[in-house]
Formats: structure tokens, C-alpha cells, sequence
């Protein structure tokens, strides 16, 4: 069959080893998506049976995989949806971007247990519930910058061009297509990177986590680290973190870089880079053949497609015809998507009155000796964040001026600490905190280590860009001045990294609180080792399916991150702008 | 030859339109104006920059739709925009991702699927524009000059019997810009290109002499039409002869008595609050000083304009802060320095900044500051002054006046701003006395 399949190709004019190559790519897309399918439709089995021999690790990774692009597909659709109603009105922007604000800062780990309950409880009898609610969880982590991306490139796009196509009579849909979402392009692509690697966070609890007596369990490299982490097989950790490194590496390389590269021709603005962030990326793309590469590609697979679909064209034409003659769909006129937003709205508004109700019926079940309880877990969690923050920051800084002063050293690091900050921090828990158990040292302090690891790189990352995009003026007049050492440090570097250090300290606590719900309960060696705290509270509430607690203590954490951006970080964020922003 | 002109095609009646600025206040650009624009003839709109001329030509084309008023095309309403117009953009408006092709198409074929027809019309207007060998370039790949012809042709492409063109030239050199100029003239003249009727919204008056058969003079504060001033120079024209020159000066002095109204001198007796221009300290020493180098301390405002390399409305401006504290005196067109600005280009720099004191604090808007300051006991919160600048000048953007403000008032130690309490602050020697120091 796959023989004839290649003679039949081959046998139509110039097909090459290349254009085989990406034929047996998209086969490789397509039997993923197959397999995948065929276990999402399997009947429903809590826990599958992980096997821990290597050759099972493909498989599973694939399926990782697998649910992070579907998560990622959906959470696009959810961005432009998101982006079109936002921007649609002025009362819908009111509404709908503080919502935003509040999801991307809350930790959603905590809606694991409501969701997968729903959802195995709405599609019985298959895994498909099971698999729907992990991918959901997903979603919740890659989902809320795509949607801010795509509300602000929207925002932001010159209004000649908008005149320009007013002129030029395009319908509405077509100014989507052909204006808003190519010009939104680039953030979208940049976003979804991140997004990507955001979506890895959870993986392992996603995959496999116990909920009261119930223990559900999903075929991934997620589980598979569970599984191995719970029989302590050291070589199938090890042979996890490798899996999933290998994932990362392979998705950044094959699927993103030539993304990046293609969504140039998008950019606005003719010079430079739009975000200080991208721009490395770009330049280090500019300079490697991986775009030259990358088009060779394109072209190969529009070839192979077009020579491969050649049979098939005949009949669709005949079919066309008939399909005319069909009523046709409405295009998305303005007013279809002010409604489309007012009914998102009126959802949200819904749901939001719906999920006040209930939170609050929860909360009151709670005891008084319960709320002590939460509030002391609620301090020390506050303060470990805290700590982690501080502890990341004494190092990163440093650093990332090191790095982001030199340009050889950021060509060098950059891409490497990009792959490293990918990569789901909570895997590497149960190794972290066996190796500080031997030296004695308990999770209570152990946990702030773990969310340093959370923390960490979003400050390195800041500082680094920030610093490698400073004029390089300012460092000359520095050396002429005599401005040298420490007095540099001082008088240039550090006020010039701050309003990036301000961002990475946002993202940073956020990193951190997510963190904190695996970093105080850690399944490792066989034993279950807890610190006292917020996160080991929710997890602790989770395994014992308590829900009032479980609500309570993700109100606190919401309360006090929502709070803390508002109270602390934002104004901190607009000072360090106004005070230390380098525009000349 | 230019063809006759016709009928009425356009017609703007009593049109009003107002924005919601970003803090939320109303901004009038245009009031009660009335414009009709015949078939065949080309119209240039000229004024300071606020006086609302682009926000016509939007409403005429049916990009905008004013507040108050209505726009006729032949007689009937317009309602979205119109299908026989086309539009020129001063930042061209070219779509980055799509080729010169493809841009230029954009008017024939919204789906991007060009038809052979299109193809035809497209291949004609690249060719009428000089772009023909940059059909699959894209526009990041091209000149200001080349990119802007581009936008030509998109608008040449459909055929348009009236074309917009809102500062084609704006953001071109000058030779580049010369160059189109012509050009422009010529197909407007070509029978081939299918235009008929040109609207211009200009910045520079030679442009509008050289296209426009009919020029409309705005005035701010709020926007609205001051003079229509009819040009029936032959066409094509030729800016060296002396009939060109006369019109220029004519519209020289048109503008001149529009962006400075004898009016606006202070009255000797009540002084009268007016916004400060917003014209930086440098720029009105920078005038005086050249002032000087004149043989009798006097020159036109075009020719400063010209001389010293500024924008029109600027240099405007800039006169204007001259004038209200008495350093130049206005007649006609001409700008003279007073004795007052005599001594000051003589002095040295500290008698300088004693000089320039005591010129602003007598200066109605900085006294009411002063004053402002001296009952609030010495600092004044930047919110409250903003608000007080709100309600004296509505028309204008109170931050942008208080910035200018504030830097008057630095350099004349009248007072200082402190940016991290914002609000505004005497200096430590002008505490009014009645408040005692805290040496409790």
C-alpha cells in the first residue's frame, strides 16, 4: 500500500527524497492525530496502566504533545474570538479586559478537580472527558496572552490602513483577513512560543492526580514521570526529562523558528523589531540559514501537495459546482460580531454571577478553626513567594546584566536558557527535593527552592533583554566619563534594567504562586512530604476531595495575587516607566 | 489646457464634527462649514495644522460622518464611503505583507484573486505611475517616493472620478515631492486616467498655488473656512513665472491674517487670558537673534520660514509667543523686533534671564499661575492646574500648554515642577512670607 502510494507519486514528475521527507512529516502529523483520537475515544479507563519501558516513552510523548496543540489550536480560537469582542465596543473592552486580567493572574490549577468531574460526568463511557478536561487545563495556561496579544495588535493597527481598505470597499470580513489578523501576526506567533512552553507547567499534575479515593490518570510523559517519580525508577525519570527536552527542542526548532521567521513579512513597522524581547530571536534568525531553509521548505511542501492532490482536484471542481448552488454562510458583518461579543459578554456575566453563587455557598461551609487555617498557610506561602522572588532576583540580575552586556555571550546563552525556561520546572521537584532530603534539609525551606526554579527565568530573561537593548551611547558615555566598575553598575545598568526587572517580577510571583500548589506537596521516593502552606493546602484539599477548603483557598490565593498586582506591582511598574524608562 | 469645470458633485452643509479626546474631554475640529466641489476642478484645503481640514476631507470622501450637518454626492446624502473615490494617504497606507501588485489591487479585488480584467487595470496604473519592474516588490523594499506612488496607482487603479489626497506629499523630500507634484497635474490632465476631480488637503502653500484651481483657507479654534481664494492660472504651471509668485503672496498673506489676527495683541489696560503657543524658550531666543542679523530687525514670516528651514505653522507660533511678550510687533506679514527685543539679544545671560522674567510674569496666563501658587501657599497640585487650563481654553490640549508653561517658568525661576509629588512649586526664596518656616 505505501509502496504504491510512492511509485504512484514518483511516477508524476520530479519527486524528490525532499518532498518525500515532508509527505512522511505530514503522515507522521496525521497517524499522531489517529492514535491520539483513537485514545481519546477508547473507553473510559481512570487510570491507565503506565508502562515504563523506554519504548513506550514515544509514544506518550506524542500524546503530550498532542494535547498541547489542541489546547494551543483552541486557545487561538479563543483569542481572536476574545480580541474581535473586546475591540468590537467600548462597554464590551470595560467588561471583558478586566476579567482577562484577573484569569491570567489566579492560579487555575486549583479549577482541575471541578473541571475533570464536569467533564467526565458530560461524556461518560470514554476517556474524552478525561482528555478534554486536560487539555482544558492547558488552555488555562496559554491562552489568556494570546488573547491580550490579539486585543492590542488589533488596537494598534495605523488608522490610515483602516481608511485604506474602507476606500478600497472590503467587507468586513475581509479587512479580518487580509488586514487585522496578518498585522496581528507576529504577536500572535511570538505569544503562542510562549504559550507553548507555558502550557508544559502543569503537565505532570494534568496528566495524573488523585482526587479523593479516585485516582485518573491520562497516557503522557507526564504521567509516565509520575508513575516513575512514585516507583522511584530513576532510569525512567531520567528518561522522562529527556523526552521531554527532546519535545521542546524539536517543537522550537521544526515548528516555531520557521513560524517566527515567516511572520516577519508581517511586520508593521519597517525598522526594527517591535517587542525589546523579540528581537534577539529575530536577529539570531537573520543571521542563521534556517530562513533559507525554511522557504525550501515551503516550497517543497506546496509543490509536493499540489503534484499529490492532482487526482483529487477533478472531483472537488465537480463538486464545487454543486456546492455554489448551496446557500452560502453569512460573512461575519460588523454587527454579527457586536452581537457575537455582547452574547460572549452576557455568558461571562452569566457564568460570573453563576460561579460567585456557588463559590459562595461553598465558602460558607467553611469553619471558623478551618479560616485560621487558611489564613496562616496563606502567610507563609506569601512569604516563600516572597523569598523565592527576592533569592532569584539576587542572582538573575547579575547575570543577565553579564550576559545582556555582551552580545556574543546572549547570541551564545540566549536560545539555550530559552529551551532550559521551557521546560515544566515542577518535573524536576521530586529530584530537587530527594537530593535536599539527604542533605537535610526539609520541604519547608525545600519549597522555596522549588519556586525559585518557577521564578527564576522570567527575571533572567527581562534583565537580559532589557540590558542588550541599552543605547549603546549611554555605555560609551559611561567609559568617557570614567564611570567605571561598581559606579557603573550603579549609574547605568541596574536603573536601566529595572523597569524590565519590575515586569519579570510579575510574572515572576505569578511563576512562583503556581508554583507553590506543587512545590508544599511532593510525591517523591515512595512518601508523601508536605510544608505547610497555601498550595500543599489546596493540593491536600484536592486528594481529599474537600471542596469548601479547596474553594477557600483558592479565593485567598486569587485575593492576594489580583491584589498584589494591583496594589504593588502596577504602580511599582508605572514609577520604574516614567523614572528609569530608557526613551530619548 | 485644464478642462471646464462642471456641475456640483460634492457638497458639504453645515457640517460639525467633534472627538472625545483620551481624557475625556470634547474636541471641536470643525464648525458650520459649508464646501461644494464641482465636477472637474481640483480643490486644495490649506491651514494650520488642528483647523480641520483632513477631517473634511474624510467626511466629504464618507470615511467620517460629521456630528452635525450632511455631505451630498450629486445631490444625495452619502451614506459609507464613497464608491467613485479613491484616496491618497500621506503615510501611504500600503499594506507590508501584500506586493505592489497586489496592493495596488486592493480597490478591484478585495479577495485578492485578480481577475484578467483586473490585471489589464492593474498593469495600467503601474505603468501610468512610472512602477512598472516593481510589480512583486513590497513596499519595505521601496523609497518614500516610490512607496507613495504606489498609493497612486492603488488609487489610480479603480478608475476614481474623484480622488483624496490628505498631504500626498507630506512626508517626501523635496525633490521627490516636486517630482510627483508635476506628475500628479499631469494625469490629472491625461483624459486616459478616468480622474476628474481632485480634493487636496496641503501643508505648503506652493502646492496648493500649483495644483488647485480653487483653495480653501481654514482657521482654528474651532476649525472653519476664513476665505476661498480661486486661482486661474493656466495649467500646467511653472512656479518661476510672476503670476504664480503674486499668488503665492496673496495666499501668504490670506494665512498670515489668519494664523495672526491683529486681535490678539494684548490690551494695554485689562489684560486678556490667551494660551501660550507652545513653542520652546530656545526657539524664541534662536528668532531674535536672527532677527537682529537683519538689516532693520525685520523680515516676512515666509521668508523667516524659509531662511531658518521651519515649518510654516511653527514659525507662526513662535512670532506669536514673540509677540505676546512684546519682543516683535506683527504689522501685515511682517515681523520687526521691538527695542524690548533689542535689549534682550544684547544683553548678557544672567541679565537675559532677569529679562525674560520680567516679561512672562507680566504675561496674563503665568500671572494667573503665580497668583495660583501664591494662595495655595506655595505648590499647586498639576491636577488642579490642568483643570483651570481646561476650562480657560477649551480648545486646547491642557497638557501640552502646561508642559510649555512649565518650561517658560523654569527658565524664568518663576517657579519649578516637581515630577515626583506632581504638582507645581515656588522657588524656595518666593515662599510667601506669611507662611512661617516649621522651626518648632
Amino acid at each position: 500500500m505505501q509502496n504504491a502510494l510512492l511509485e504512484f507519486l514518483t511516477r508524476r514528475r520530479g519527486l524528490s527524497l525532499a518532498d518525500v521527507l515532508v509527505l512522511g512529516l505530514l503522515a507522521a502529523a496525521i497517524a499522531a492525530m489517529v492514535a491520539f483520537g483513537r485514545q481519546a475515544g477508547a473507553p473510559f479507563a481512570q487510570a491507565v496502566q503506565i508502562d515504563l519501558s523506554p519504548a513506550a516513552l514515544p509514544r506518550y510523548t506524542l500524546f503530550s504533545l498532542m494535547r498541547g496543540v489542541v489546547a494551543l489550536v483552541i486557545s487561538y480560537v479563543f483569542a481572536l474570538v476574545f480580541g474581535l469582542a473586546a475591540a468590537s465596543s467600548r462597554p464590551a473592552e470595560r467588561v471583558l479586559l478586566p476579567i482577562l486580567d484577573i484569569l491570567q493572574s489566579i492560579p487555575v490549577l486549583g479549577f482541575l478537580p471541578g473541571f475533570v468531574l464536569g467533564l467526565v460526568a458530560l461524556i461518560p463511557g470514554r476517556n474524552a472527558g478525561l482528555e478534554l478536561a486536560a487539555i482544558l487545563m492547558i488552555f488555562t495556561a496559554q491562552a489568556w496572552n494570546l488573547a491580550l496579544s490579539f486585543y492590542n495588535s488589533l488596537k494598534s493597527v495605523p488608522e490610515p490602513l483602516r481608511e485604506a481598505c474602507a476606500v478600497a470597499g472590503w467587507p468586513r470580513a475581509t479587512v479580518f483577513r487580509r488586514l487585522e489578523v496578518p498585522a496581528a501576526a507576529p504577536g500572535l506567533v511570538w505569544n503562542g512560543m510562549l504559550s507553548m512552553a507555558g502550557g508544559w507547567f502543569f503537565l505532570m499534575v494534568n496528566e495524573a492526580f488523585q482526587l479523593g479515593d479516585k485516582d485518573f490518570r491520562l497516557p503522557g510523559v507526564g504521567a509516565y514521570m509520575s508513575v516513575a517519580v512514585e516507583h522511584g525508577d530513576r532510569r525512567a525519570m531520567a528518561l522522562a526529562l529527556i523526552a521531554m527536552v527532546v519535545m521542546i527542542i524539536a517543537v522550537d526548532r521544526l515548528f516555531w523558528r520557521p513560524v517566527v521567521v515567516w511572520a516577519q513579512k508581517f511586520r508593521l513597522d519597517d525598522s526594527a523589531g517591535e517587542a525589546p524581547a523579540t528581537s534577539w530571536i529575530l536577529e539570531l534568525l537573520r543571521r542563521s540559514r534556517l530562513r533559507a531553509h525554511a522557504r525550501a521548505v515551503r516550497k517543497r511542501a506546496l509543490r509536493t501537495v499540489r503534484i499529490a492532490h492532482q487526482p483529487i482536484r477533478r472531483g472537488l471542481r465537480r463538486a464545487n459546482r454543486v456546492l455554489r448552488r448551496m446557500p452560502r454562510p453569512l460573512p461575519p458583518t460588523s454587527w454579527l460580531v457586536r452581537i457575537t461579543g455582547w452574547a460572549l459578554l452576557a455568558g461571562a456575566a452569566a457564568a460570573a454571577v453563576w460561579g460567585a453563587w456557588r463559590v459562595a455557598e461553598l465558602i460558607s461551609r467553611i469553619d471558623r478553626a478551618s479560616w485560621g487555617t487558611l489564613g496562616v498557610a496563606a502567610g507563609l506561602t506569601f512569604a516563600r513567594v516572597l523569598l523565592a522572588v527576592a533569592l532569584s532576583t539576587l542572582w538573575a540580575v547579575p547575570v543577565g546584566v553579564l550576559i545582556g552586556r555582551s552580545p556574543a555571550l546572549s547570541r551564545v546563552l540566549q536560545p539555550v536558557i530559552q529551551v532550559i525556561a521551557s521546560f515544566p520546572a515542577p518535573m524536576l521537584f521530586p529530584l530537587v527535593v530527594l537530593a535536599l532530603a539527604r542533605v537535610g534539609v526539609g520541604l519547608g525551606v525545600g519549597a522555596v527552592a522549588l519556586m525559585i526554579l518557577s521564578a527564576q527565568w522570567y527575571i533572567l530573561f527581562n534583565v537580559i533583554s532589557a540590558v542588550s537593548a541599552l543605547p549603546p551611547q549611554l555605555t560609551e558615555a559611561t567609559a568617557v566619563f570614567q564611570v567605571t566598575g561598581w559606579r557603573r553598575w550603579r549609574t547605568l545598568y541596574l536603573p536601566a534594567a529595572f523597569p524590565a526587572l519590575v515586569t519579570g517580577w510579575v510574572t515572576a510571583a505569578g511563576g512562583a504562586w503556581n508554583g507553590s500548589i506543587v512545590a508544599e506537596y511532593v510525591q517523591a521516593g515512595g512518601t508523601t512530604r508536605t510544608a505547610t502552606g497555601l498550595g500543599s493546602l489546596i493540593s491536600i484539599a484536592t486528594a481529599q476531595a474537600n471542596f469548601p477548603l479547596l474553594t477557600g483557598g483558592i479565593v485567598i490565593m486569587s485575593a492576594i495575587v489580583v491584589g498584589w498586582n494591583r496594589f504593588v506591582w502596577r504602580p511599582l511598574a508605572v514609577h520604574a516607566q516614567t523614572r528609569y524608562g530608557v526613551t530619548q | 489646457m485644464a478642462p471646464p469645470v462642471g456641475g456640483d458633485l460634492l457638497e458639504a452643509r453645515g457640517v460639525s464634527q467633534r472627538y472625545r479626546l483620551p481624557d475625556g474631554q470634547q474636541f471641536e475640529a470643525l464648525r458650520d462649514v459649508s464646501l461644494t466641489v464641482r465636477e472637474r476642478e481640483v480643490v486644495a484645503l490649506v491651514g494650520p495644522s488642528g483647523c480641520g481640514k483632513s477631517t473634511l476631507l474624510r467626511m466629504l470622501s464618507g470615511l467620517a460622518k460629521p456630528a452635525v450637518g450632511q455631505v451630498l454626492y450629486r445631490g444625495k446624502p452619502v451614506e459609507g464611503v464613497l464608491s467613485s473615490a479613491a484616496m491618497v494617504f500621506q503615510s501611504f497606507a500600503l499594506l507590508p505583507w501584500l506586493t505592489v501588485q497586489q496592493n495596488v489591487a486592493m480597490g478591484l479585488a478585495p479577495d485578492g484573486k485578480l481577475r484578467s480584467g483586473d490585471t489589464a487595470a492593474v498593469a495600467r496604473a503601474v505603468e501610468l505611475v512610472g512602477l512598472a519592474g516593481f510589480e512583486q516588490a513590497y513596499p519595505r523594499e521601496l523609497s518614500g517616493g516610490m512607496k507613495q506612488r504606489v498609493g497612486f496607482a492603488r488609487a489610480l487603479a479603480v478608475e476614481p472620478e474623484i480622488l483624496f489626497m490628505d498631504e500626498p506629499f507630506g512626508a517626501l523630500d523635496a525633490l521627490t515631492s516636486e517630482n510627483l507634484r508635476a506628475q500628479v497635474v499631469d494625469l490629472w490632465l491625461d483624459p486616459a486616467t478616468g480622474v476628474s476631480t481632485l480634493v487636496v488637503v496641503t501643508h505648503s502653500v506652493e502646492e496648493a498655488v500649483f495644483l488647485a484651481g480653487r483653495i480653501v483657507v481654514f482657521g482654528t479654534n474651532p476649525g472653519h473656512i476664513r476665505e476661498v481664494m480661486d486661482n486661474a492660472l493656466p495649467y500646467p504651471r511653472d512656479a518661476r513665472v510672476p503670476a504664480f509668485t503674486r499668488m503665492v503672496e496673496r495666499l501668504h498673506a490670506i494665512l498670515t491674517a489668519t494664523l495672526l489676527p491683529e486681535g490678539e495683541r494684548p490690551a494695554a489696560g485689562a489684560p486678556r487670558l490667551m494660551p501660550f503657543p507652545r513653542v520652546h524658550v530656545s526657539e524664541v531666543m534662536g528668532l531674535l537673534d536672527h532677527l537682529v542679523s537683519r538689516s532693520d530687525g525685520s523680515a516676512s514670516v515666509f521668508d523667516l520660514a524659509e531662511t531658518l528651514g521651519v515649518d510654516y505653522d511653527r514659525m507662526t507660533s513662535v512670532v506669536r509667543a514673540a509677540e505676546q511678550l512684546g519682543w516683535v510687533v506683527t504689522p501685515g506679514e511682517v515681523v520687526r523686533l521691538t527695542p524690548a527685543g533689542r535689549t534682550l539679544v544684547a544683553a548678557d545671560e544672567a541679565d537675559r534671564k532677569s529679562l525674560v522674567r520680567a516679561r512672562v510674569q507680566d504675561h496674563s496666563l503665568f500671572a494667573r499661575i503665580i497668583t495660583m501658587l501664591k494662595e495655595g501657599e506655595g505648590a499647586v497640585e498639576d491636577d488642579e492646574i490642568l483643570a483651570d487650563l481646561t476650562i480657560l481654553f477649551p480648545f486646547t490640549r491642557p497638557q501640552g500648554l502646561y508642559r510649555t508653561v512649565v518650561e517658560w517658568g523654569r527658565f524664568a525661576e518663576l517657579f519649578d515642577h516637581s515630577a515626583r509629588d506632581r504638582r507645581l512649586v515656588l522657588p524656595a526664596d518666593e515662599m510667601p512670607a506669611e507662611v512661617p518656616g516649621e522651626t518648632a
